[in-house]
């Protein structure tokens, strides 16, 4: 989620400058011309930071600042003064009512940004695609749970993944963790005593430090008015007890961005493989299905020209799982990749059962499967490469 | 707290400048050397013939006053055009209300920096919001009890001249 940074400035001109000086910042600008625009827009969209000239029309800085340190929800929105007001006896005024730092004008739009960095984690847009975190790297994750066996469950189940799972009990101790850690997703379960895990969602998304980070509700299947209240309040998802590990793991993967392609896609010399896991859920078809084709467009543009999928893991074949690699083949074709499977005895036995599915023919290992490709020169084989 | 009269021309002279040249080559990257002449010349430098882009700001409290800061408008757009980061051509398409615009903030950042200097100095004044003033052949003159003094500056060739008028305040 982006930074929003509100401009209040009578002067076009100082926030066309304001948005020209951080257009090369993840970040939005809202802008108003007055204080009464300021409040009303600070009040329908919360910024992160605002940027405050003195002397305007209708109403003027001070007055607007007075009235934001007024109001509950937003009296800790931080503001700069960004001003041609200045003078030590008027600025000591201003920063009484309470200011996070002071700018006169005329301003280099260096400091601004660097001034403003230091209230928000300003990070530059790159050309490039984003670098996102992928499921080797490590993540924090804080479970808000009563109930040690439902920690340990979510501890004992994600021990696999380089993420450090951190069980409290009560909202204060929450807080106090999240102030002293950088947490990257954080479980609640709704079934804290008194709306506990609503007032800590709350107070989670006024701190700076938790505002953007994911926080999922933990519920019984059956508490559908918990699991609507905490949606209506801006939870990112939930997760119903009994809990599926291998769901909360793809929804945790999912809210945290993270790049889970090198769990099915490699390259291995002059192949590109596809391996699906034992369990193909329809988290791991949705998975799957989203990075394939960037990923054969990846393999085409690196040289490759043979893919297998790899089904030897597999235990069970349903009708989604025939669709993806249907859609995986088509893939292949579109690019003129040549593809071949690998499976196992019951994909093979399962594969007789369906129509589209019928004449699929697979290897017993990854070597027969490259080695079948060196053969395709020749008459067909026994498991014919398609392309 | 010594009256106007008391204040010398100089302290003036040298506030005006540092605000001026603070402010353009901050905000323009322009150096701004002032040109001083005599009082007879800079009184005929305000006889306007040629179109003007005239930005005005106030400040009242200890002292009184009015800047006016007088620009051609072929300069006036080129400084606008500079603030807001496009080319001739894109400014021409956004016209005269964002020339005016942003004049009216240079101004405003010109009076702010000249104010402030003068309320660290004792002098504690605030700021009236910028207004803007178009056109050739007209005057501008200060009522009598109001002093005026008239500053010019050369910006990359371009003048600049500066119009104080001040007036005992509180």
């Amino acid at each position: 989620m982006r930074y929003k940074i509100l401009s209040v400035d009578d002067s076009k001109t100082v926030r066309i400058i304001i948005k020209k000086a951080f257009k090369n910042y993840d970040c939005d600008i809202l802008e108003a011309s007055n204080g009464v625009e300021g409040l009303a827009l600070a009040n329908k969209e919360p910024p992160d930071v605002i940027l405050l000239d003195v002397t305007m029309p209708v109403m003027d800085g001070v007055e607007m600042l007075t009235k934001l340190k007024a109001e509950p929800a937003l009296k800790a929105i931080p503001v700069i003064m960004l001003t041609a007001e200045g003078g030590k006896d008027n600025v000591l005024k201003i920063a009484k009512i309470g200011v996070r730092d002071y700018i006169v004008k005329p301003f280099k739009e260096d400091i601004l940004v660097q001034k403003v960095g230091r209230v928000i984690d300003l990070k530059p847009i790159t050309d490039a695609p984003a670098k996102g975190k992928s499921i080797f790297d490590p993540a924090k994750i804080l479970v808000v749970e009563d109930k040690p066996a439902i920690v340990a469950q979510i501890q004992e189940g994600l021990k696999h993944t380089p993420w450090q799972v951190h069980g409290v009990t009560t909202t204060g101790e929450a807080i106090d963790y999240c102030g002293a850690n950088n947490v990257d997703l954080i479980l609640i379960t709704l079934s804290l005593p008194e709306d506990a895990a609503f007032t800590l969602f709350r107070i989670l998304r006024t701190s700076l430090k938790t505002k953007y980070t994911p926080i999922f509700g933990l519920a019984v299947k059956t508490d559908s008015v918990a699991q609507q209240q905490a949606q209506q309040l801006g939870f990112t998802g939930i997760a119903t007890k009994p809990l599926d590990i291998p769901d909360l793991e793809a929804k945790i993967s999912r809210a945290m961005n993270l790049d889970t392609s090198e769990r099915y896609f490699r390259t291995e010399k002059d192949l590109f493989i596809m391996r699906l896991p034992e369990i193909c859920g329809p988290s791991t078809v949705h998975e799957v299905t989203t990075y394939l084709k960037n990923k054969v467009s990846e393999a085409v543009d690196s040289g490759i020209n043979r893919a297998v999928f790899d089904l030897h893991e597999v235990k069970r074949l349903d009708m989604a799982l025939i669709k993806l690699l249907l859609g995986a083949m088509q893939t292949c074709r579109d690019v003129a990749l040549s593809y071949t499977l690998v499976g196992n005895p019951a994909v093979v036995a399962e594969c007789r059962g369906y129509e589209d599915t019928r004449t699929w023919q697979f290897h017993e290992t990854m070597e027969e499967a490259r080695q079948s490709f060196i053969k395709v020169a020749a008459p067909s084989s026994a498991a014919p490469v398609a392309s | 707290m010594p009256a106007i009269t008391e204040i010398p021309d100089t302290l003036f002279e040298s506030t005006i400048t540092r605000a001026v040249q603070e402010v353009f080559s901050t905000m323009l990257s322009e150096p701004a050397t002032y040109q001083p002449q005599s009082s007879a010349s800079m009184e005929d430098a305000l006889s306007i013939e040629h179109p003007q882009v005239v930005g005005t700001v106030g400040f009242i409290g200890a002292l009184n006053g009015l800047l006016y800061l007088y620009l051609d408008v072929a300069f006036a757009e080129k400084c606008a055009g500079s603030l807001l980061g496009v080319s001739r051509e894109e400014m021409a398409e956004l016209g005269d209300e964002a020339v005016n615009d942003a004049i009216g903030e240079l101004t405003n950042m010109t009076v702010g920096t000249f104010k402030n200097q003068l309320s660290d100095r004792g002098f504690p004044c605030r700021l009236t919001i910028p207004s803007i003033l178009r056109g050739s052949h007209f005057r501008i003159e200060p009522i009598s009890s109001a002093t005026r003094r008239i500053y010019r500056f050369d910006i990359a060739g371009t003048i600049l001249t500066a119009d104080l008028l001040m007036q005992p305040g509180d």
